[in-house]
């Protein structure tokens, strides 16, 4: 009762013109910085933090949230026309969406995405509204034992990812683990790996590597069939899901939900492994897995609410504790702190308007977005027409700008390039890059949270059984392990694993 | 990328045109106007930031560049090249930014670190010349208020170490002032604490609130909240005196006796060494006029710096920074790090 008094104090407060206008045009840029290559809700919420300085409090940090989980509904929109995501919690989306749109059903993963997106936001809210005191004190008992099981649990479900060969698989998460070691050790400060390179000093950019390999290498992959003059291989079919969509997509975009809204609690989870192991998820309950990678819509579905939970989810250690788990909630934070207010264990009491503001604000901003993207489904669909001789010195000149404009390091451009033809040969030899990217974001929290915890306990490794998160979290790893190996085993028997082509 | 443009500038619009009135101070202008180069600024200038967005040394940068761009009317733009722990940033501002007044850096004393240590002789802080002192930040000991050192002073906790070495978790920053706080406190006490990584000083905090580790580092602002919360509790700070905004905490030196325990975030402004004297000077002159504004005095405030009057008021802050510098130097001759 206590959140629903809570709720209609902060709809009093948001339900002014003012802050619906910054909150509208929040979701705008959100959506558009999502749709962008490169650009990402970090770059843009740095360039209007100025802005909130000179607005108060509520209405800056609502705009400034918009952003953030606008950007979690744009991300898609590229992923899915273009196989191109826009951002790196999108990567997952371009597997089935990407074939979605070339069967022509690319305003059906684009409606699926944003009605998901929309669930998956909003239920986030629910869930921070009710219950943000209990899972702020649940989300900072995740210390370093805690995250590696988090870690192993996120790599296991890689290996359910795999499509193809699994030996090709497995080198790629090991290739992705290899590359995140490249920088500055976390435990000795020490650099490795670097040749001497300041560059290297900070490792490889996620970012860079992320438009690099997908994006770059998919319009070296086009430019070869550029006889074809759009992207469009078949014909359009409907704008929007029909009645078999949905019920194919409810159940993911539930557990998407769920999923994600758990992992963007704790410190080691965010969008990007939310993402990922939904998509797992999705591929193991199925009746039919072999259909995934092949444009099947709980692909598209169950991840994309998982980056969007994972947003509501990441809002509550930093409004209920005033610690932040990811850079984008940092910089709310620091958006809050510039105004002479510290979020932190008191902020609920201390400044419940703002506190309720935001959560209704976010209630608010899933609106607009909803509104903003089912119209714009058709408008994106049109791109498709749009020559590849037109479209893609465009999207490379917005690979570029975005790249460089995350870090104003021009480094981060050669690696772009070296990424794009590594992962053009690649896809040309049938490797499969998504594990190597999960791989690849895992890895250095793996290490970290590694290193610490054997730092920190008496017993070495065995610390993980005796705190209870740890050890359930390496128990389900296990698990997943052993019916991995029993598939494995029985397919064996009648003729393996199909040789599929995963482009 | 021409639409988002456009949105951009649509909502500064939007921002600007709710500011209810911009204060611009007339007296410090008239200061500036004495020393401004006829040729200089014609364009505007690039504040670079070697810290991600967001974060305190990049809200210190665009709070001076908002104030200077208020009292000057210059454009001053804040660019955040990061990458290597401010390594990068560091490394272009010393040997590839121009040197030609419209290229300063607001930067952070971890620089001489990164200079003395990491540089491997590709660049030096020396390159670069301190023009304006912003605020300090002294670095503070925490526990928590239900942990083991419930109740406990520095002292005690020091003398914990003391006796059970290498069982008191601490968490540290490998190769910053996080590790040398702790080292000094352990070599000139015999005492031996068990040092825990953590990628910032930040995560260090909020693993001591999680009871992963027993003892954490950091820094006020970020600290705050979770005190006021009755959470943790500061039980030293490493800065020559008690700070007038907490009064409650003892310094490190009043705990264990000693008068080195100094170890403080400094903020300052530095411009590439070759840069004309007379745009130094104005750029100089321009952190001054801005940090003699109360409402940007006031803003650091929020951030819990304080202001050292000893920097503040020197005759020749390049020459104090330097000083310090230095003093950093001798640290790590001392220690071993550093050949002399």
């Amino acid at each position: 009762m206590e959140a629903m008094s809570g709720l209609f104090t902060g709809f009093g407060v948001i339900l002014t013109p003012e802050n619906l206008l910054l909150c509208l045009a929040g979701s705008f840029v959100g959506t558009m910085i999502g749709v962008l290559p490169g650009i990402g809700p970090l770059a843009a919420l740095a360039l209007l933090l100025p802005i909130t300085f000179s607005l108060p409090p509520i209405a800056g940090v609502v705009m400034l949230a918009a952003i953030f989980y606008g950007a979690m509904y744009g991300g898609s929109t590229t992923s899915i026309l273009l196989n191109l995501p826009g951002e790196a919690a999108s990567v997952v989306t371009c597997r089935d969406g990407y074939q979605m749109a070339k069967q022509g059903r690319a305003g059906a993963a684009l409606g699926i995405a944003a009605i998901g997106s929309f669930i998956a936001g909003t239920l986030s809210v629910v869930a921070l509204t009710f219950f943000a005191p209990i899972l702020g004190e649940w989300a900072i008992r995740f210390g370093p034992p805690e995250n590696v099981a988090l870690m192993l649990l996120g790599l296991v479900c890689t290996l359910y990812m795999i499509t193809g060969s699994a030996l090709k698989g497995l080198v790629m998460i090991a290739l992705g683990v290899l590359l995140a070691m490249v920088g500055t050790d976390v435990v000795t400060g020490n650099e490795r790996f670097t040749f001497g390179s300041i560059d290297l000093s900070g490792g490889l950019d996620l970012l860079a590597i992320v438009i690099g390999l997908f994006g770059i290498s998919e319009i070296l992959l086009n430019v070869e069939t550029i006889s074809k003059s759009t992207l469009l291989a078949d014909k359009i079919r409907g704008l929007f899901p029909t009645r078999e969509d949905w019920k194919a997509s409810l159940a993911p975009m539930l557990r998407g939900s769920g999923l994600g809204f758990l992992l963007g609690l704790v410190p080691g989870g965010g969008p990007i492994t939310a993402s990922f192991i939904s998509y797992a998820v999705e591929q193991r309950v199925a009746k039919d897995p072999s259909r995934f990678g092949k444009g099947a819509i709980e692909g598209v579905a169950g991840p994309e609410a998982a980056n969007n939970a994972a947003v509501g989810g990441s809002m509550i250690p930093v409004l209920s504790l005033g610690i932040p788990g990811t850079p984008v909630t940092a910089l709310l934070l620091g958006a809050l702190v510039i105004q002479g207010i510290q979020p932190g264990p008191l902020f609920m009491q201390q400044r419940p308007d703002l506190f309720w503001g935001i959560v209704a604000s976010m209630y608010v901003g899933n609106v607009f977005l909803l509104i903003l993207n089912l119209p714009l489904v058709g408008l994106w669909v049109q791109l498709l027409r749009v020559p590849y001789r037109v479209l893609f010195p465009i999207v490379l000149m917005l690979s570029v700008v975005g790249t460089y404009s995350a870090n104003k390091n021009l480094f981060d451009l050669w690696v772009m390039l070296a990424f794009g033809v590594s992962g053009y040969v690649l896809r040309k030899l049938q490797y499969d890059l998504a594990p190597f990217l999960i791989a690849f974001v895992l890895a250095p929290l793996l290490e970290q949270s590694l290193r610490q915890t054997l730092v920190m306990s008496p017993d070495g490794i065995m610390i993980m059984t005796q705190r209870p998160i740890a050890a359930v979290l390496i128990a389900i790893s296990f698990v997943l392990v052993a019916l991995m190996i029993r598939r494995g085993l029985t397919t064996r028997k009648t003729g393996g694993i199909p040789h599929e082509a995963h482009v | 990328m021409k639409l988002m443009c456009k949105r951009l500038a649509a909502a500064a619009g939007l921002g600007l045109a709710l500011i209810s009135g911009a204060a611009c101070a007339q007296g410090a202008k008239a200061a500036l106007a004495k020393v401004k180069p006829a040729d200089f600024p014609t364009q505007p200038i690039e504040m670079t930031v070697v810290y991600p967005a967001g974060g305190g040394a990049d809200l210190t940068a665009r709070l001076l560049a908002k104030t200077m761009e208020d009292i000057t009317g210059n454009r001053i733009l804040v660019n955040n090249r990061t990458g290597g722990a401010g390594m990068v940033g560091h490394a272009w501002l010393a040997t590839q930014a121009p040197a030609d007044g419209y290229a300063i850096g607001m930067l952070v004393n971890l620089v001489w670190g990164d200079s003395m240590l990491r540089a491997q002789g590709r660049w030096t802080h020396t390159d670069l010349e301190p023009v304006g002192y912003l605020n300090s930040d002294p670095m503070m000991w925490f526990v928590t208020n239900d942990g083991p050192f419930k109740g406990k002073t520095l002292k005690d906790i020091v003398q914990a170490a003391k006796d059970k070495p290498g069982t008191i978790r601490v968490a540290t920053v490998p190769g910053s002032m996080w590790d040398y706080s702790i080292e000094q406190v352990e070599k000139q006490n015999d005492a031996r604490f068990l040092r825990v990584p953590f990628q910032s000083g930040g995560a260090g905090v909020v693993g001591l609130i999680g009871n992963n580790v027993d003892v954490a580092l950091g820094f006020y602002a970020e600290a705050k909240p979770h005190m006021e919360a009755g959470k943790i509790r500061g039980v030293g700070v490493a800065s020559p005196e008690r700070l007038s905004h907490a009064k409650d905490m003892p310094t490190l030196n009043e705990q264990l006796g000693g008068k080195d325990y100094l170890w403080t975030l400094l903020r300052f402004v530095v411009v590439p060494k070759k840069t004309p004297a007379d745009r130094k000077a104005y750029i100089g002159a321009m952190v001054k006029a801005a940090m003699q504004q109360k409402s940007l005095r006031d803003e650091y405030a929020k951030l819990g710096v304080y202001f050292d009057p000893a920097l503040e008021n020197a005759a020749n802050i390049t020459e104090a920074l330097n000083a310090e510098a230095e003093r950093e130097r001798a640290f790590y001759v001392k220690t071993g790090r550093l050949k002399p």
